[in-house]
């Protein structure tokens, strides 16, 4: 599955980034992997045995919404959308990211 | 909540989901394969991974352990059908047992805390028959004064005459009991009332209260009933009540008549009660006891040598609860054979496990953890439990049926009923369940520990591990240990059956027709009329052809006594054993006299009465005092038997002469010369003959009568020798298998062996010791159970000591010889092993 040492996302953090992602709009799940990527400049590597159940559970969770749509390509696609609960969810997770990031930085700072 | 829908959901178009997922991964391959991206990797884990988040992870999970288990079962049929049937058969005698033994001994006689309730007897500690020394501790003082029995109540029971204009006459049991007593009882009356205080007054109205049967039976349910008047034994009493379905207290009855202050007075009503009460809250048996002896203390110390009241639990009268030690037993002991069976079934499965070993290996080695390995084996085991409890429930069902049969033959309490209640069935449910993960654990967790790549290289042949062997021969040795209690049980009960059967019986039983008489006190209300009656029935039985000799007399020898405080000449004051014998008594039972004979009006002795109280001297011309009168003792006779249960015994009785006691109970014996059972229509109609009202009661055969007091010994023998049976066929079977096993697995030793020169008998010998050394060590590990569970049955035996060597040595030689064939059939295939093939089999 070609795993790299670099690139791999911190536990917990690609819900943050998925649903970051959908703030744009509804997208396919392959949409969203690519936008991360590329928008991280190829730094994120979004592992789809993670991606797909990660939806799924957020799905059933009621962070994200789904429907059946007709891609660019013309083919049946499945488009995830962020609900109200997935805007909450991102605004705790983001100030809990910016919380740690902050700290890690403070804490290589004075090393 | 809204997760638990959605999942819900998901389950119900399963189909849409899987083809939803399908279509998402298309997309995303096609989208690849346009653009360009990364690999998907392993698709199937993807699928797996999504499916397993729409769904109930764990139900899932278990349907699936159990679809799966279902497979296997059905797969290995002939394994699967022998553990079931070994498994019903096991739990089935389990519910049997417990159902039967729960109802037993719940005394379910409408009374709460029944276990606290105490009677008081007469004690021996007055030294005299004196009735003024008696009064400070009879019923009424005692109720006065103490404080540690609450309801202190007494009762009588007695047949009672009963006449009114709805049918003819009838004889019914009676219950006359002070109505404290009543205040114990739970049920209430379904018509009218119970007893109150008021119904205990000197010059309360005389009323009855009827049972549920009486007033079916004899009134038609007629609720109108309630205030006529009936005769009871020719007194006018009001019907107050009819009691509930159930209401059996404190005995079994059909009606109950208060016990008023002015019955109380009475000195013939008087020394027939039984006083009894509850335990207050707190108070031990031993300190109501201590109570009572300083009641008797403060007012007549100067003849007191002991309890003059004893005081004891009320069920100790009941006969079931006597033999409450051989029901627990019972429960053991088929507890064992459950435990035997649940061997056998864990042998089975570790044989089998051996065999998928490679199985299991291969699940490991794809991911799946141990614990869940664990879990689909147990819930293998379980399954195959709840089989066997299913078929455990059919076996039980048919078990009650005969023990009901057998157990209506004797005389079963009213209040015992052997029905499969809520109770029996959580028993049922927690026996099998228990049973599926005793017999599932250890073939579960010695597969979970496989050796993953070893089995797998191993190309599955099935070798049972090391671990897996000394496990299988520890539950050999564990069933051979459980076999040697219940054969030492069996043989124990057995031998003392034997016993009971061959002690000579002191009175040839074989020729005896035996009928019970309770004449109406109101009709034959003097002695003379009682005596005049039994005048004109002896001469009429006597006529009948095949008839002898007849007598009567208040017990059937061998089979009962009564008590009543008396006194010998020259001895202290006590309860003394005695039977009232009519004429012709000794000589229909042809019990010897050793000196003198049976005099009109005098006493006779037997051999133990004249030797416990006047040693090396003759008896004959003393004199004995029963209950306020005194006799002269005429003869003295050899012992019979107080109890055939106890033949060993030697009883100090004396026989005092019929006098026709108007209250009392009659038995009138036959000597026959034909066979006895021929004659009881005619003793029947004779009786009738004589006075249309009278019911002739039990004309049975006398040997029928002993034999049905022995019903109780020789049908726990029967039951115990059937459970050891099945138990040392299960351990034998278990045995069988381990040692044929071993001879299997050790082909290629064997043929070495040979080849390098041992001879078959160093073979066999070799098969044959590993067999009997699992038997050695059940064996040893079984003696000290065995001893702690024969203690439990030691008043169950006669004759026979719990330590009884013949038994002990009985059981080694059926356990040896068990063991010896268990492991000597494996062993001749062993040596038919031939070398050349033994060597290429690999």
């Amino acid at each position: 599955m070609g795993r790299s040492d670099r690139g791999e996302l911190v536990q917990g953090t690609l819900d943050m980034l998925v649903l970051k992602t959908l703030v744009r709009g509804p997208m396919h799940g392959w949409g969203i992997a690519q936008s991360i990527q590329q928008i991280s400049e190829e730094v994120l590597r979004v592992e789809e045995g993670s991606l797909y159940p990660a939806l799924h559970r957020m799905e059933l969770d009621g962070l994200i919404d789904a429907e059946w749509g007709q891609s660019e390509n013309k083919r049946r696609a499945k488009y995830y959308r962020l609900t109200t609960r997935g805007l909450k969810a991102l605004d705790e997770e983001t100030a809990h990211w910016q919380q740690l990031a902050r700290a890690i930085a403070r804490v290589m700072e004075t090393a | 909540m809204r997760k638990f829908a959605k999942r819900l959901a998901a389950l119900w178009h399963r189909h849409r989901l899987d083809r939803d997922l399908e279509d998402e991964l298309a997309f995303h391959l096609a989208m690849n394969a346009q653009h360009g991206g990364r690999p998907f990797g392993n698709t199937t884990a993807f699928k797996e991974a999504c499916r397993d988040l729409w769904a109930f992870p764990t139900l899932e999970a278990w349907w699936h352990d159990l679809r799966f288990a279902f497979r296997m079962l059905v797969n290995t049929p002939l394994l699967t059908a022998a553990a079931i049937v070994a498994l019903a058969l096991g739990i089935g005698a389990n519910t049997t047992v417990f159902t039967v033994v729960s109802s037993a001994l719940h005394f379910d006689m409408g009374v709460d805390h029944i276990e606290r309730l105490v009677a008081l007897h007469p004690g021996e500690g007055l030294n005299s028959l004196d009735p003024a020394l008696q009064a400070p501790t009879d019923f009424l003082n005692l109720r006065g004064q103490i404080k540690t029995v609450d309801h202190l109540a007494a009762y009588r029971f007695f047949a009672a005459n009963v006449s009114d204009s709805h049918a003819l006459p009838e004889r019914f049991w009676c219950v006359q009991m002070t109505p404290s007593g009543w205040a114990m009882v739970r049920q209430q009356a379904i018509l009218g009332r119970g007893f109150g205080p008021e119904d205990e007054r000197a010059d309360a109205q005389p009323t009855v209260l009827l049972t549920h049967k009486v007033w079916q039976n004899r009134y038609g349910g007629d609720p109108a009933i309630l205030g006529k008047t009936i005769r009871v034994n020719d007194e006018e009493r009001v019907v107050i009540g009819v009691m509930p379905v159930g209401a059996q207290f404190p005995e079994d009855a059909d009606l109950w008549t208060p016990l008023t202050l002015r019955d109380v007075s009475d000195p013939v009503v008087r020394r027939e009660l039984l006083v009894f009460g509850r335990l207050a809250p707190g108070v031990t048996l031993a300190a109501a006891q201590s109570e009572v002896n300083g009641v008797a203390k403060r007012s007549i110390a100067s003849q007191v040598n002991g309890p003059v009241v004893r005081v004891r639990l009320f069920l100790e009268m009941i006969g079931v609860y006597q033999v409450r030690p051989v029901l627990i037993a019972m429960v053991f002991a088929v507890g064992f054979v459950l435990l035997i069976v649940c061997a056998d079934v864990a042998n089975l499965l570790l044989a089998r496990a051996a065999a998928r070993a490679r199985e299991i290996s291969i699940r490991i080695a794809i991911g799946a953890g141990r614990a869940r390995i664990v879990r689909q084996l147990l819930v293998e085991s379980v399954l195959l439990a709840t089989a066997g409890g299913v078929g455990g429930w059919l076996v039980a069902l048919a078990g009650l049926h005969w023990f009901d049969a057998m157990s209506s033959q004797g005389h079963r309490p009213s209040w015992m009923h052997f029905s499969m209640d809520a109770h029996v069935f959580a028993y049922l449910a927690a026996i099998s369940i228990g049973a599926g993960i005793l017999f599932g654990l250890a073939p579960a967790l010695q597969l979970a520990k496989v050796d993953v790549i070893g089995a797998i290289k191993d190309g599955g042949r099935g070798a049972q591990g090391p671990r897996g062997r000394k496990l299988a021969g520890m539950l050999v040795g564990i069933q051979m240990a459980l076999c040697v209690v219940l054969l030492a049980a069996s043989g124990l009960l057995i031998h003392s059956t034997v016993k009971l059967y061959n002690a000579p019986l002191s009175v040839d039983a074989s020729h005896v027709l035996t009928m019970r008489l309770d004449l109406p006190a109101a009709k034959y209300s003097s002695p003379d009329r009682v005596n005049a009656f039994y005048a004109q029935l002896k001469a009429a039985l006597t006529s009948v052809p095949g008839v002898t000799r007849v007598t009567l007399g208040s017990h059937i020898p061998m089979l009962g006594f009564r008590y009543t405080r008396g006194q010998a000449q020259g001895g202290t004051a006590q309860q003394l054993a005695v039977i009232t014998a009519g004429e012709d008594y000794f000589r229909t039972f042809a019990i010897r006299m050793l000196r003198g004979q049976a005099g009109r009006g005098q006493a006779v002795v037997n051999e133990s009465f004249a030797l416990k109280y006047w040693p090396g001297e003759d008896a004959v011309g003393r004199r004995v005092q029963v209950g306020g009168r005194s006799f002269d003792v005429s003869g003295v006779a050899a012992d019979v038997q107080a109890d055939v249960m106890h033949p060993l015994d030697r009883f100090a009785m004396v026989y005092l002469p019929f006098d026709g006691d108007p209250h009392a109970s009659v038995f009138v014996m036959a000597r026959t010369a034909v066979a006895p059972g021929r004659l009881i229509e005619i003793f029947r109609r004779t009786v009738q003959g004589l006075d249309a009202n009278l019911p002739a009661q039990d004309v049975t055969p006398l040997a029928d009568r002993i034999a049905l007091q022995r019903l109780n010994v020789s049908s726990f023998s029967l039951l115990f020798a059937i459970f050891a049976a099945i138990a040392l066929a299960l351990a034998w079977v278990g045995l069988y298998a381990v040692v044929a096993q071993a001879v299997s697995r050790r082909t290629q030793e064997i043929g070495i062996r040979m080849a390098m020169g041992g001879t078959r008998r160093d073979i066999f010998a070799l098969v044959v010791k590993q067999g009997m050394r699992q038997v050695a060590w059940g064996f040893v590990a079984g003696i000290p159970l065995a001893l702690v569970v024969s203690r439990a049955l030691s008043r169950q035996l006669v004759g026979v000591s719990p330590l009884d060597p013949a038994t002990y040595v009985g059981v080694a030689v059926v356990l040896g010889l068990a063991g010896f064939l268990g492991s000597a059939i494996p062993a001749r295939r062993a040596v038919r092993v031939d070398p050349l093939a033994a060597l290429r089999y690999e």
